[in-house]
């Protein structure tokens, strides 16, 4: 974990990356990130925000316009691609290309190679031509190549891409596992928000080459800067409201929504404060009449869309949809068809308030 | 019909591996490093140099024997070194021949790598030496079309041999300025013998290292 006075194993100051390419200039520009031991970041952000050059810049493989990028470590600083390339040979034997000139004897790279096999559970096809593998055998063998490095810096460039979601699953609680024994300092891109969530404890938000918004994990996910980090983090329901004048000696605001609808919160912000009221919607609840959240609203139910695990609901309410995550089979989502009417609730902190005029990518 | 002696036709056939030889390992350690920085690099002008390198695929080997022969003649800007019609002239004209060969041969393996396959050994720490190690692993099979090729190319070429080397017998007659010399006086015979050592020694290197390729195709 990175508490305060813990010393980065990676420091980017200052960074800025230029890239011309036909579809025009781009800039990465990051003023300060830290990758921390047995830390795991995940970057996110939508197609061409920089990303992956990020991620290369980091591994040393983009040259910055300006800044560094400083690695304070002993292990090496290794990067797993998006496609990772099979060397011809045994899959032994691409774990093994790294360790060649790194002094190491002959029974201490054996082991090191079997070891890392081992980790993500490829060893039954050490021996098979590395060419002959399955998609998801050919990212376990990119990660164990890594890992034999004894890393000490790791980047994932969209890991589980490819994979089906049994195989997703399976390699990221590896993955999980493998980073938590090495304390590897981690950084993943991804554009699985969930599969970034699951392994990651912090959050970099990149729109448009620039760190829209750093945090840990849980702060960024309830407490995004600003509407355009909201969205990246999943805060799906976003909603434009205004906040009323508070009622002597109340502890709660309210926050108006349209005409006459009104959502509770908990906020600073002056009364009349236009805002983006957000709800993430695995905190927006239906008919839960035993004390989680404030009942706030009556909504029409649209649509049930469940994959086995979460159904996902969209409602209509004060003219929005809004969208709420239930877990499948269960309670009210076995019963909840199209058409019902449900009571909404919501614990007024997991209300959160974005101005309107706060400047989009404003740092965490 | 004259009676070709076993010790002519050795002694021809040597010459010939000598300078085939030669010019196939002077065309590979040029050619392999130039086509795989070819094969890798993106600048302005990079269509042109593989265009002129297919060309040069295909370019007729008297033509090379003639550009070959006016830079080394007597008079030309080469003349000094007195080549013309020695073993050395042979195997520069056959060097021209085989270097667009290893160059595209080479170019098109490397071309067929990830586009990020060095990048990606790098981030394993692999060492400079060692990746130009890796590389060539992962293409041999295009390395040994390569040798293929160029070895047939010029194993098999008359023209530039005859116009920078002369047949001088003793000094510059290979196989097949030999061949071509016999079958214009008429000695079908000897130019037969001599044919059928010629055909005997493409078949085995051919055959010995496409034997070489596919077995190393793990």
């Amino acid at each position: 974990m990175s508490d305060p006075g813990e010393r980065p194993a990676l420091s980017v100051r200052d960074l800025r990356v230029r890239r011309v390419s036909k579809s025009g200039a781009f800039e990465l520009a990051v003023d300060a990130l830290d990758l921390f031991a047995g830390s795991v970041l995940a970057v996110l952000g939508p197609n061409g925000a920089g990303k992956s050059t990020l991620l290369r810049a980091l591994a040393g493989l983009e040259p910055p316009a300006r800044g560094s990028v400083e690695a304070r470590v002993v292990g090496p600083v290794t990067m797993v691609f998006q496609r990772p390339i099979a060397l011809s040979g045994s899959v032994a034997h691409n774990v093994r290309v790294g360790l060649a000139g790194r002094k190491l004897t002959r029974s201490e790279t054996a082991a090191r190679v079997a070891e890392a096999l081992e980790h993500f559970d490829i060893a039954r096809v050490a021996r098979r031509r590395a060419a002959t593998l399955s998609g998801g055998e050919l990212r376990r063998l990119a990660l164990a190549r890594a890992f034999a490095l004894r890393p000490s810096v790791l980047l994932l460039d969209e890991p589980f891409d490819d994979l089906d979601p049994a195989g997703q699953e399976a390699l990221s609680l590896d993955l999980r596992r493998v980073i938590e024994d090495t304390q590897v300092a981690a950084a993943v891109v991804t554009h699985d928000l969930r599969r970034a969530l699951l392994l990651s404890d912090r959050i970099a938000v990149l729109l448009g080459g620039r760190l829209a918004a750093l945090g840990e994990r849980d702060a960024l996910l309830s407490r995004p800067p600003d509407v355009a980090v909201a969205r990246i983090v999943g805060m799906a329901n976003l909603i434009e409201g205004e906040v009323l004048p508070r009622e002597p000696g109340a502890e709660l605001a309210q926050v108006s929504v349209g005409d006459c609808e009104r959502v509770p919160a908990l906020t600073r912000l002056p009364a009349g404060t236009t805002v983006w009221v957000g709800i993430r919607p695995e905190r927006l609840k239906l008919d839960v009449g035993r004390g989680e959240g404030l009942p706030f609203g009556k909504a029409q139910v649209r649509s049930v869309v469940s994959d086995g695990v979460a159904a996902t609901l969209l409602v209509t309410w004060a003219g929005h949809e809004l969208r709420t995550h239930l877990l499948a089979g269960r309670g009210l989502a076995r019963t909840v068809a199209v058409g019902d009417s449900v009571t909404l609730s919501v614990r007024p902190d997991d209300v959160h308030l974005i101005p309107r005029d706060a400047p989009l990518t404003a740092d965490a | 019909m004259t009676a070709l002696a076993p010790s002519l036709v050795a002694e021809i056939t040597a010459r010939t591996l000598v300078v085939c030889g030669s010019a196939l390992v002077t065309a590979l350690a040029l050619g392999l490093p130039v086509g795989i920085w070819l094969g890798r690099s993106r600048f302005r002008g990079r269509v042109v140099g593989v265009s002129l390198v297919n060309a040069g695929m295909g370019a007729p080997p008297v033509v090379v024997g003639l550009v070959v022969s006016m830079l080394l003649w007597r008079s030309g800007p080469f003349g000094a070194l007195e080549l013309m019609y020695t073993p050395a002239a042979m195997v520069i004209a056959q060097i021209v021949i085989a270097l667009p060969l290893v160059v595209g041969i080479t170019l098109a393996a490397v071309g067929a790598l990830d586009a990020d396959w060095e990048l990606q050994v790098r981030t394993l720490g692999v060492s400079p030496l060692r990746r130009r190690w890796l590389l060539l692993r992962e293409i041999r099979l295009g390395v040994l079309a390569a040798v293929i090729a160029a070895l047939g190319g010029i194993l098999s070429e008359v023209g530039a041999v005859l116009a920078v080397g002369g047949n001088l017998e003793g000094e510059t007659r290979v196989l097949t300025t030999a061949i071509l010399m016999y079958t214009q006086m008429g000695e079908f015979g000897l130019a037969l013998a001599l044919a059928a050592v010629l055909l005997g020694m493409t078949l085995m290197l051919a055959g010995i290292l496409t034997v070489v390729q596919q077995g190393g195709r793990s």
